[in-house]
């Protein structure tokens, strides 16, 4: 005679585990069943993470925004590098860096047009009319410190477009709002993705739902295939989305950077570091399986027996 | 002291929508281990006193109770819980098509959290004694019918319920194949199981000699006794 069924169960860790990889591996069969629509519906959240996610490339804008100080050309270098050192002492100063004439005689020689003209001046003439140059990184209103350092008795003149800067400042603020509004939208639409994906295979699969829950499948058991398959589907767009950002950082960032130095700026284009890529990815598949478990938590409550 | 009763209908009444009345004032009790049928023309209500039993419905008056459990306060979880204690048998089989005989057979164990060695071997053993042992591994589909009723039934009967109800068994199946059916039902009681069926098919009933309930427009117009049957 056999046992009694309350006999023979297994532990409650030992039926939760076999429940959840049950779940792991019939939701990754029904991916795998329609490959062309998971295809679709992980190319369309990717779409959406990687423009969520572009923002984090860039970055690098502000640290290029330097005031260069040219000094008086009758200053030494211990004359320029001890003015720096008072400078980096400033509250209004992030950092200095100093660019003696031989240094910035090296960077013109690797422009081919002002090669010849140095050639053509002559080697000594050209060091001796270059002067050296601070490059200072303002910590705060660099307006007011563009004025304070163009006051200094060392300086000859400094380089600073106040109102190129004031206006690259109000489209890199509008840039940083539009980002966020953007991410805000696209990672909403990226819910609703999963989420309707979701809703079509509980739709195709009501029957198989309605026997489960009547066999006494409690809400855990039918909502948990649908959660891991929201997650799959988030992680899988997640990967895609960090290969595509990944590909185009490697397009973009060489143009990028020749084109950032033809304005005299050193902005570089980053690439996704492993820590954000990885919460990148956790994030996606969390808002899949969040979109999976609000579209089935609402079908299962409209299945709950009617009456009394 | 007699034994409680492991289903009771407390002059339950059920209405749908629209005023229609499926059930009107049902009154009666199921000894734990008994086997009855219900009958009734189509409409009657049988149906919808088996959805009240599996909590498919809840009654609009009066009280089901199942042991001691009064079924209308029965909510969330607890749901789930009742139903399988309720093993559950229909005419359309209700299988899961994209899963084996055996996947299918099994589900009530899965359910109630078995070891899943122990699943394999209750599976295997059930589906020899029901003769299909050699089709633990086909689809649904590729199944007769009388087959696939006869998987429905494992799948009701192989976690133990403490009641079975099956709603026209033998709808589809042939009078050998329905007295083979008729007569596991019949073996369930012993292992304590209760058996309700739900059946217009007079001639079973007869056969069976069985408790009968008879509905008439939702309503229970009688109560026949096994001894009394031969003088309906």
């Amino acid at each position: 005679m056999n046992e009694r069924v309350d006999d023979v169960r297994a532990s409650r860790l030992g039926a939760w585990l076999d429940h959840h990889g049950y779940s792991v591996v019939a939701s990754l069969g029904r991916m795998l069943r329609k490959p062309w629509a998971t295809l679709l519906t992980i190319g369309v959240m990717a779409v959406a993470l990687v423009l969520q996610n572009v923002a984090r490339l860039g970055g690098e804008v502000q640290a290029s925004r330097d005031i260069a100080v040219f000094l008086d050309p009758a200053l030494d270098g211990a004359q320029a590098a001890a003015l720096a050192d008072r400078l980096r002492a400033r509250g209004d100063v992030a950092s200095v860096a100093v660019v003696a004439p031989d240094e910035a005689l090296a960077r013109m020689r690797e422009r081919p047009d002002l090669a010849a003209a140095i050639d053509a001046l002559g080697e000594e003439a050209a060091r001796a009319a270059l002067p050296s140059v601070l490059r200072v990184v303002p910590r705060g209103d660099e307006g007011l410190l563009a004025e304070s350092l163009a006051a200094l008795p060392e300086a000859d003149r400094i380089q600073h477009d106040a109102v190129w800067r004031a206006r690259l400042d109000a489209w890199l603020r509008f840039g940083g709002r539009a980002v966020l509004v953007l991410a805000a939208l696209l990672g909403l639409g990226a819910l609703l993705v999963v989420g309707n994906t979701v809703r079509l295979d509980i739709q195709s699969r009501r029957e198989e739902i309605g026997v489960l829950q009547l066999l006494g499948a409690s809400d855990g058991f039918v909502r948990r295939p649908f959660l891991y398959l929201g997650a799959w589907y988030g992680l899988a767009s997640g990967a895609l989305a960090l290969g595509i950002l990944t590909l185009a950082w490697m397009a973009l960032r060489q143009p990028l950077a020749d084109l950032a130095a033809r304005y005299g700026s050193d902005f570089a284009l980053r690439g996704l570091p492993a820590l954000p890529a990885l919460l990148v990815l956790a994030g996606a598949g969390l808002l899949g399986w969040l979109g999976a478990g609000l579209v089935t938590g609402h079908y299962l409550r409209q299945t709950r027996p009617v009456g009394r | 002291m007699p034994a409680m009763p492991v289903l009771r209908f407390d002059n339950v009444s059920k209405l749908y929508p629209g005023g229609h009345a499926a059930l009107e004032d049902v009154d009666f009790a199921v000894d734990a281990g008994e086997m009855l049928f219900v009958t009734g023309h189509s409409g009657a209500g049988k149906s919808t006193l088996l959805k009240l039993i599996q909590l498919a419905e809840r009654p609009t008056r009066g009280a089901v109770l199942f042991g001691e459990r009064n079924l209308a306060k029965v909510r969330g979880g607890r749901i789930a819980h009742h139903r399988r204690e309720v093993g559950v048998v229909y005419q359309n089989h209700q299988l899961l098509a994209d899963r084996s005989v055996a996947e299918n057979v099994a589900l009530p164990l899965v359910l109630r959290g078995v070891r899943r060695g122990e699943i394999g071997k209750r599976v295997r053993v059930l589906l020899e004694r029901l003769g299909l042992g050699e089709r633990g591994r086909s689809l649904p589909t590729q199944l007769s019918a009388g087959e696939q009723q006869r998987v429905g039934i494992a799948r009701a009967v192989i976690a133990e319920p403490a009641m079975l109800i099956a709603d026209e068994p033998t709808g589809n199946l042939d009078p050998t194949l329905s007295a083979e059916i008729m007569a596991l039902f019949a073996s369930l009681p012993e292992r304590g199981t209760s058996v309700l069926v739900a059946s217009h098919d007079l001639g079973l009933v007869k056969r069976m000699r069985k408790r009968v309930l008879v509905l008439d427009h939702g309503r229970l117009v009688d109560d026949i006794a096994p001894e009394d049957l031969a003088d309906e």
